[in-house]
């Protein structure tokens, strides 16, 4: 019997241990009853956690589309809010423990964006012109491709209203003092270089 | 350069997740696992405090109708598991994304034949804790949907048979246990 866990040991044979040695790259072989994680090799770790993130995307997505067409969309917006409002601080915390980001300025922020489970879902530059102050760009963003394409400007509510709540929240959990700014928002009525742009900067204090 | 096991260091313009270690990037997929919990289990609890368990497990069941079978693509796809035999049910269930949040263990009798049981399920110990007796719908109508739904991906003929089930009245050993079975 083989127990699966990410913390697991168990009795294998030694030739089944040799042929573990190697990095695998996939998992097309046998049922092995010891497969662990740490048999694959880095570059497809790095893969499957792009996926896990492109996952909990879509299953963020699947709930906010599956209560809308059963209640609406402002029922499913609003309940949107709430489940961020509780997320978004676990999604800080456990950016701060995993990556040791313990500053409290604006470089600490974008780190945090850097390495957000949703990133990798994203595309987008992190410009930090000084440890106060950064501009982050969003060039790809597949959940406002997706609103887009649906054309009823769920945009205006998922861009202006939640996302700018989630900045501030982000901010706010790094130093309550960082000022959030939309530089661009969507709908996209009036640019089309990117998806969104938004402004971080922390005013010294008097005196600094 | 070497690998970093943090980003305790400076502001890195072209961060990316390949200077992490392997150790960095295993940490990063157990706790991308229990993000995805905690998103589904936030929604879930969202809706069922503003309309009622029956609405919550409404949506649950929708939401992983369509859910597990993206699942299934991408991940499938990315480890290339693939067959139609019990014995791909079971490579799929040792990794599939949720798995980093529970123990189980796999009985593998043979590549048709196979018994699933999960020793440590928070989803359960979270509900047993709550006291409402959520886990006999939840166990009992989602669960199966959710199994059937993932062995049916590689072959609609894999019976998928619950033989211990919360609540747990009569047994304590397990937290469920689910027998796969094809017959050839």
């Amino acid at each position: 019997m083989s127990r699966i866990s990410s913390e697991w040991h168990n009795v294998t044979t030694e030739k089944a241990k040799g042929s573990r040695m190697k990095d695998l790259t996939d998992y097309s072989g046998k049922f092995d009853p010891d497969i662990k994680y740490e048999n694959f090799s880095k570059d497809f770790l790095v893969q499957l956690l792009r996926a896990y993130a492109d996952y909990l995307r879509k299953l963020d997505g699947f709930w906010y589309l599956t209560l809308k067409n059963k209640i609406g969309d402002d029922e499913a917006f609003a309940c949107d809010i709430k489940v961020w409002e509780k997320m978004c601080a676990i999604h800080l915390e456990m950016i701060r423990k995993l990556y040791k980001i313990n500053s409290g300025d604006v470089a600490a922020l974008l780190k945090a964006f850097q390495m957000s489970p949703w990133r990798p879902t994203c595309q987008g530059i992190a410009e930090l012109k000084s440890p106060r102050h950064g501009i982050v760009t969003i060039t790809s963003c597949p959940t406002l491709l997706a609103l887009e394409n649906e054309g009823k400007g769920g945009e205006e509510k998922i861009c202006q209203q939640l996302e700018l709540q989630l900045f501030i929240m982000q901010a706010n959990f790094f130093n309550p003092q960082i000022q959030v700014r939309a530089l661009k928002v969507p709908p996209r009525t009036e640019y089309s270089d990117c998806c969104c742009q938004w402004e971080f900067r922390l005013e010294p204090k008097e005196g600094e | 350069m070497k690998k970093l096991a943090d980003y305790s260091g400076k502001f890195d313009p072209h961060f990316s997740y390949d200077k992490f270690t392997k150790e960095t990037i295993l940490k990063l997929l157990k706790a991308y696992s229990e993000y995805m919990l905690r998103i589904d289990g936030f929604w879930y609890l969202t809706v069922m405090n503003k309309w009622g368990n029956d609405e919550a497990l409404d949506c649950d069941i929708k939401v992983w109708e369509k859910g597990i079978p993206r699942e299934m693509q991408t991940i499938s796809s990315l480890l290339n598991v693939h067959g139609d035999d019990v014995a791909t049910l079971m490579k799929y269930i040792q990794v599939r994304p949720f798995l980093w949040n529970y123990q189980c263990e796999i009985d593998f009798k043979s590549p048709n034949h196979a018994v699933l049981t999960v020793n440590h399920c928070p989803t359960l110990l979270s509900m047993e804790k709550e006291g409402t007796g959520r886990e006999k719908r939840l166990c009992h109508e989602s669960e199966p949907k959710v199994l059937s739904t993932t062995a049916h991906f590689f072959n609609p003929n894999i019976q998928v048979v619950p033989l211990k089930l919360p609540p747990r009245t009569d047994y304590s050993d397990c937290s469920c246990q689910w027998e796969f079975r094809l017959d050839r």
